[in-house]
């Protein structure tokens, strides 16, 4: 796993402490590891390691779905520019 | 059952039925819309909107501040006060505007819908009072600010909710965002070091929030006993007060913006929220601050369910 993507599966081991392994795949929203009531948290977390503020306007929950969907759309190197402005 | 309705007038798809409370409940509902129209004013030319408003003075009080009680107050130089103090008032405004959004919608949903005849009337009301708050907390952040902080909430997807649990959750969310607010409004309202145009803000809601606080006290009190007396199942329950209680604590992270603290020149903000937020004297004021809503969760059994 991208080592980029470690604070992200800290928080969520933090949140979930029976989690263990978290697959790339995983639809942290359905298998209810981010909620609506952890989104605030966890979308200034991404902020903080993306280094600018994300206008959730432009955002929709596929974007955070997966931590694979959170790596290519926020934190690979070529998500810069494929980033959703 | 999903709602409230009038004695005596419950729909016929039986979402809604008389309860002993009814009378009750009507009573305080005429005594609300009667005193809602007799303080009626017009937000759009009540205001004094000076031209600015000057930045070297307080425009929160710093007891009101994330950083209050905190050794990270202690190093900030004054002007970096000043400017946490300004862009924390703009920031609270600006989570007035979005909560106000949020709960316009859902009371949107129910007004004149089965189960909500009786509190249509004092909907409207409501509603009105709400639309004219939005307004001027907005005009607040952009005259003086140019800008209103964005939200960062997102609504997710979530397995469905039965009708009573989530008419009671959506009503016990904007009774939680009111009181909330409502501590803010009394303090700044009270505050004589900050300017009048923002007691005069403060002074008005609180005025027209103290109305919809007792009828959201009332109306979640009922809709809980009504999911009480339908939800058989404690775990459900037990579960709707373990939301309710991660929604206090949701509610009072987010005056504690990353945002705000580089607007105010402070850097890292995302670390200083983190340490904050582990701060002793910052759970003190958080009790502080939501002592009433606990206290009437606990009276009625909800904070009591999530134990």
């Amino acid at each position: 796993m991208d080592s980029a993507l470690e604070p992200i599966t800290d928080w969520l081991r933090e949140r979930n402490p029976e989690a263990g392994d978290i697959p790339l795949d995983l639809d942290l929203v359905e298998s209810r590891m981010v909620d609506s009531l952890g989104f605030m948290e966890f979308i200034l977390l991404l902020e903080d390691l993306v280094g600018r503020e994300l206008p959730l306007s432009d955002l929709n929950v596929d974007h955070f779905r997966t931590l694979r969907a959170i790596q290519d759309n926020f934190l690979s190197s070529a998500s810069s520019s494929r980033r959703p402005s | 059952m999903a709602g409230l309705t009038r004695q005596g007038g419950g729909p016929a798809d039986g979402t809604g039925e008389a309860t002993d409370d009814s009378a009750e409940f009507r009573a305080l509902l005429d005594r609300l819309s009667d005193k809602a129209t007799e303080d009626y004013y017009n937000p759009f030319t009540t205001f004094d909107w000076p031209e600015t408003i000057p930045t070297d003075e307080f425009w929160m009080s710093p007891e009101l501040l994330t950083v209050h009680g905190t050794d990270l107050m202690d190093a900030l130089t004054p002007r970096q006060l000043l400017d946490l103090s300004r862009w924390e008032s703009v920031h609270f405004y600006s989570l007035n505007v979005h909560g106000i959004r949020d709960l316009l919608i859902e009371v949107m949903r129910r007004v004149h819908t089965p189960g909500f005849r009786a509190p249509s009337e004092f909907f409207h009301h409501f509603i009105g009072e709400e639309n004219d708050h939005m307004w001027f907390f907005a005009t607040f952040c952009l005259t003086y600010a140019d800008k209103i902080y964005p939200d960062k909430k997102l609504r997710l997807p979530e397995p469905p909710r039965d009708p009573a649990v989530e008419n009671f959750l959506v009503f016990v969310r904007i009774l939680v965002f009111e009181q909330i607010v409502d501590h803010y409004n009394v303090r700044l309202a009270g505050d004589e070091r900050l300017h009048p145009t923002i007691r005069h803000i403060n002074r008005l809601h609180h005025q027209d929030e103290s109305r919809h606080i007792a009828f959201g006290r009332r109306l979640v009190e009922l809709l809980w006993q009504r999911l009480c007396a339908a939800e058989p199942d404690e775990a459900v329950r037990r579960a709707t007060g373990d939301y309710v209680g991660r929604y206090l604590t949701t509610m009072m992270e987010s005056f504690y913006s990353p945002a705000v603290y580089r607007d105010a020149g402070i850097p890292d903000g995302f670390a200083v929220r983190k340490r904050l937020l582990a701060h002793p004297a910052r759970h003190t004021a958080h009790a502080q601050v939501l002592r009433k809503t606990t206290d009437f969760l606990t009276r009625i059994g909800v904070l009591d369910a999530a134990r």
